[in-house]
């Protein structure tokens, strides 16, 4: 018992050694977002003070913030919801060739985004998409491979005897989805959700490319106001902006946490 | 198009539907960086006819993608700016407006220099008004050059003095970057401009292709010369043989920051770069950096020198800088013309050509008092007088991204034969044998 | 055809067609956006100048390219070593580690030590690239608490070990995904099992080896399956820290398909990289399937 606990202490300190490494390469991020005079140094500030931040909230970042939580929200839960009403079928009926065919979609993925960017952008403005719905399908439609494959092996965990026990009480295949199967698997659709959410948060070429006006930029886009022309960086607004434009995905996370655990458990799982 | 089928349905319902619909307003996109001579250009015309401008800012980066995807798919604005090398790629596609006949009544476009709108012409047609330009040059860290023993102000009259100078600069001070050449792909055209094609220019006499990346007279790219050999031979000298730079800084993840950080530091000698680094080495905006008197100090600069090669050029110089066109499938293109008009009206451009220190395009500018006060310009712009632009000509991209490789082949360690021979292989390759020609 | 579904799907079999139509239809957009990628692998497309108009079939050249030409065979290379040990060796490794030392601790260690990971994740690309750059430059972090100290001149990590950088960076990012994947799969496992284990004699590294591991294989191919495909196509990471330098060290596949299909604007060849890369990492998951499907 003694070792163990030895044991345990000596893991703790090797943890806790661990996150603040893994933390230690932020000091950087947040000593140049307090610089006004900052470079691309890892240095005490030069001039303490809040200008950058100050600058990243200005001008357009309030639409971009907007911008971007439609962006992100919406491809989640579109993912989610599209990905969901299929893979529940997917799941419970015993179709040969059913995980061949889920598996040769997330194959299909393995195509890079930059290659089937110009084909994605020529059928949005085909179809009048060139805008930030666009977006949100382009992004779900990239999305969806995976998402179903996960989301058929989460409510392959759910057990079907509880699906059974309702329908024979009389239950709608409405009600047996929406009062059993979705909360006994919310952990799993938390997590779809939230990847979702940060992948698209971060999404920067597709807005780029599709948004016919200034105002439908999200702040991935607005990130690049720190690029200027022959390769001049402002290494202050970078910082600043970055951390403004992270704390929204930071706290989804945090509000979602709980359910991050519990849900990988479904989500992740045998082929 | 791409799909002509699809497209060209879709282009019959957009022309029914703008047949349909009533006359959209005028609409331009462009980078960042122009903001403040796009700007005060849009209020105008707004003033002047009464109709707003459907305006679209796009990020400096990505800018690039975005513009030629625009217009291939014939939903671009119709004032679009764009990189100068690319006009004469756009215009080949039918993306761009010839302005020739509608420049012909507005009074100030005679003031244009023709040197700069040929760089913007594409089969004898102007299809973009240039906003800037810039000149090319060696510039050097005077403590570091003094620690080596070179007299000062350094004025290099060949490729052999350059190299001798980093030779002598790294034994003094031991610093790694004594000469930085830009190279490699990381930094796409700049290593082309600034490095390699100042170089060529000075390699070999200045006829048809034997200085240049495409013989005009003949119409084809130059696949190998003794012009090509020598400037892949220089950077071979400073990375491979002599080690006067190292390769790491052409692939810092900010190289232009890297760089500057470098000649301000001291920690490099000399630095081939362009007429933007005066201000640009502390401070592309110009905020907050030393005045002119104690930049002086710190770095000077010289003209390229020729390869020193009997019948070469002394100096050397290529000028890039961007421009504003008009795109072909704009509704109302007088409005469009008008909306240039507005953004160059003389006042206008003047004023933000000298705050902020950008290269005159115009005589009227270039002569104007409020310009020529500024020494370091009016000294930059003598260096215009006597120089060219890049082989705007279809293809260029792909020739510069070719350059590219064969320096990043050089930063490697491959022999000049065998840079050379796979350029020469990739230009057949991309263009047909028939496009190519090579001299001895 | 032997579909079997159970009662309540089958008489809600309009609801059913109802839900599963959108995923239908986006995935069909997928496909077609997979075949016209496919199909102009084969012709001359270019995004500006006269090809982009007047493109033309040209068989199997570009394939032929990709082997005649510099660039897709050691771009090949490059990425395999980054997959491999940036998410093979790094990412599920160190997913799988923490996840185990963190298994049984509930305590506020915990929640910051997931924090931390979970904020290399949510960082933008970018500004990790600038992250990494900075703290591993002459003046960063590490050579201003590590190399320094210990008597060293500073060493630029980037430049002279680009590679490895790369790897580490991308580790950092992208650990969190294993590791609450593994977080999850360990605690599916029935404490009883564990406590058996002990009860039997076995050490730590013997249960681990012979009684969790075993019961996570499925879960291991998953993901290991899942980070390769994810890794293998991922691009803005490197791009931004290294462009895929210095020289062509750390040009992986994706970096090199946006240079020839936006840099060098040969969209026809670019399509015939991605299908390549297609086609290689498929046929490696066929053989991670296979591995799948061995009796337990």
């Amino acid at each position: 018992m003694a070792s163990n606990t030895m044991h345990s202490r000596l893991t703790s300190v090797a943890l806790a050694f661990a996150a603040v490494i893994w933390v230690s390469p932020f000091s950087w991020l947040i000593l140049t977002a307090f610089d006004d005079r900052a470079k691309n140094l890892l240095r005490l500030p030069e001039q303490f003070g809040v200008a950058n931040f100050a600058e990243a909230l200005s001008g357009m970042a309030g639409q971009q913030l907007l911008n971007s939580v439609f962006i992100a929200a919406a491809t989640a839960t579109l993912t989610t919801l599209v990905g969901a009403a299929a893979a529940y079928p997917l799941s419970r009926i015993r179709v040969p060739g059913r995980n061949a065919f889920l598996w040769t979609l997330v194959l299909l993925r393995l195509l890079p985004a930059a290659g089937v960017i110009v084909p994605i952008y020529f059928t949005a403005r085909w179809l009048g998409g060139l805008n930030n719905f666009g977006v949100v399908i382009a992004l779900t439609i990239l999305n969806l491979p995976f998402t179903l494959l996960l989301l058929k092996n989460l409510f392959d965990t759910v057990p079907i005897e509880l699906e059974e026990a309702a329908y024979v009480e009389g239950a709608t295949l409405w009600q047996i989805v929406t009062q059993i199967v979705v909360p006994l698997s919310r952990a799993g659709l938390a997590v779809v959700w939230f990847f979702s959410f940060t992948g698209a948060w971060n999404e920067f070429l597709l807005p780029l490319i599709f948004s016919r006006t200034e105002a439908g930029f999200p702040m991935s886009v607005g990130l690049y106001a720190a690029f200027g022309i022959q390769g001049a960086i402002d290494y202050g607004f970078l910082a600043a902006f970055s951390i403004v434009y992270a704390a929204p995905a930071i706290g989804v996370y945090f509000l979602l946490r709980r359910n991050l655990n519990t849900g990988f458990a479904g989500v992740g799982v045998k082929g | 198009m791409l799909k002509r089928t699809l497209l060209s349905s879709a282009a019959a319902l957009t022309m029914l539907a703008a047949a349909v619909m009533p006359a959209q307003a005028v609409s331009i996109a462009y980078a960042e960086w122009l903001a403040s001579l796009v700007e005060p250009g849009i209020a105008a015309y707004e003033a002047a006819t009464g109709e707003k401008v459907e305006a679209i800012k796009l990020p400096n980066q990505g800018f690039d993608t975005r513009i030629p995807l625009d217009l291939a798919s014939g939903s671009a604005a119709d004032v679009v700016a764009v990189d100068s090398f690319m006009v004469s790629e756009l215009a080949s596609s039918g993306y761009l407006e010839p302005l020739d006949d509608m420049a012909k009544s507005w009074d100030q476009y005679q003031y244009y220099m023709k040197g700069l709108l040929e760089v913007v012409s594409y089969d004898g047609k102007v299809y973009s008004l240039p906003t800037d330009t810039d000149v090319r040059m060696l510039w050097y860290n005077k403590a570091n050059l003094e620690k080596a023993g070179i007299a000062l102000p350094w004025e290099p009259k060949s490729w052999a003095e350059v190299l001798d100078a980093a030779q002598k600069v790294k034994d003094a001070t031991g610093i790694e970057n004594a000469f930085i050449l830009p190279a490699g792909t990381k930094q796409g055209e700049a290593a082309t401009m600034q490095g390699f094609y100042m170089a060529l220019l000075g390699a070999d006499v200045p006829e048809v292709g034997r200085n240049r990346l495409r013989d005009w007279a003949a119409g084809k790219w130059v696949g190998d010369s003794p012009g090509l050999r020598r400037t892949a031979q220089l950077y071979h000298d400073v990375y491979v043989d002599k080690k006067l730079g190292t390769s790491a800084i052409n692939y810092a993840t900010d190289i232009g920051a890297a760089v500057r950080e470098a000649i301000t530091s001291g920690q490099a000698g000399i630095v081939a770069s362009g007429s933007w680094e005066n201000s640009c080495f502390w401070d592309c905006s110009g905020e907050g950096i030393p005045s002119q008197d104690e930049r002086n100090a710190i770095v000077g600069w010289t003209p390229w020198p020729g390869s020193g090669e009997p019948g070469t050029r002394t100096s050397t110089n290529i000028s890039g800088g961007w421009a504003i066109a008009l795109n072909s499938k704009a509704a109302d293109k007088a409005a469009g013309f008008k909306l240039l008009t507005s953004i160059f009206d003389k006042a206008n451009f003047i004023d933000w050509t000298v705050r902020n220190k950008r290269m005159a395009v115009r005589t009227d500018i270039s002569e104007d008092p409020a310009y020529t006060s500024d020494a370091y310009l009016a000294k930059a712009t003598a260096l215009a007088a006597e120089t060219t632009g890049r082989d705007t000509y279809p293809g260029y991209q792909k020739v510069s991204a070719l350059v590219q490789q064969m320096t990043a082949s050089i930063l490697d360690g491959a022999s000049v034969d065998d840079a050379i021979n796979e350029y020469h292989a990739s230009l057949v390759d991309e263009f047909g044998e028939e496009n190519v020609i090579t001299y001895e | 055809m032997k579909a079997s579904a159970p009662p309540w799907l089958a008489s809600g079999r309009g609801l059913t067609i109802v839900a599963m139509l959108p995923a239908l239809i986006l995935i069909l957009a997928l496909i077609y956006f997979t075949v016209w990628v496919i199909a102009f692998s084969f012709t001359n497309l270019e995004l500006v100048g006269p090809r982009s108009i007047n493109w033309e079939w040209i068989g199997l050249d570009n394939y032929a390219r990709l082997f005649t030409r510099k660039g897709f065979l050691d771009s090949l290379w490059t990425s395999i070593l980054f997959t491999f040990f940036s998410a093979i060796v790094g990412q599920s490794v160190l997913g799988f580690l923490f996840a185990v030392a963190m298994r049984n601790n509930y305590s506020g260690l915990k929640t910051a030590f997931e924090v931390a990971i979970m904020l290399g994740w949510l960082l933008p690309d970018v500004v990790a690239a600038f992250l990494w750059s900075s703290t591993l430059s002459d003046n960063g972090l590490v050579n201003t608490l590590v190399v320094k100290p210990l008597g060293l001149s500073p060493v630029n990590f980037i430049n002279q070990f680009a590679l490895p950088v790369v790897i580490i960076a991308n580790i950092w990012k992208g650990v969190a995904w294993s590791y609450l994947l593994f977080s999850a799969a360990l605690d599916s496992i029935p404490r009883e099992t564990i406590e058996a284990a002990k009860v039997d004699g076995a050490s730590a590294l013997q249960r681990t080896y012979l009684v969790i591991l075993p019961m996570l294989r499925h879960h291991i191919a998953t993901n290991l399956l899942f980070i390769t495909i994810w890794t293998f196509t991922y691009f803005p990471l490197i791009y931004a820290m290294t462009g895929g330098g210095p020289g062509r060290q750390t040009e992986v596949l994706p970096v090199f398909m946006y240079n020839q299909s936006f840099g060098i604007g040969k969209l026809g060849y670019g399509a015939a990289i991605s299908v390549a890369m297609l086609l290689v990492v498929g046929f490696l998951s066929i053989f991670y399937l296979r591995m799948m499907k061995e009796p337990k």
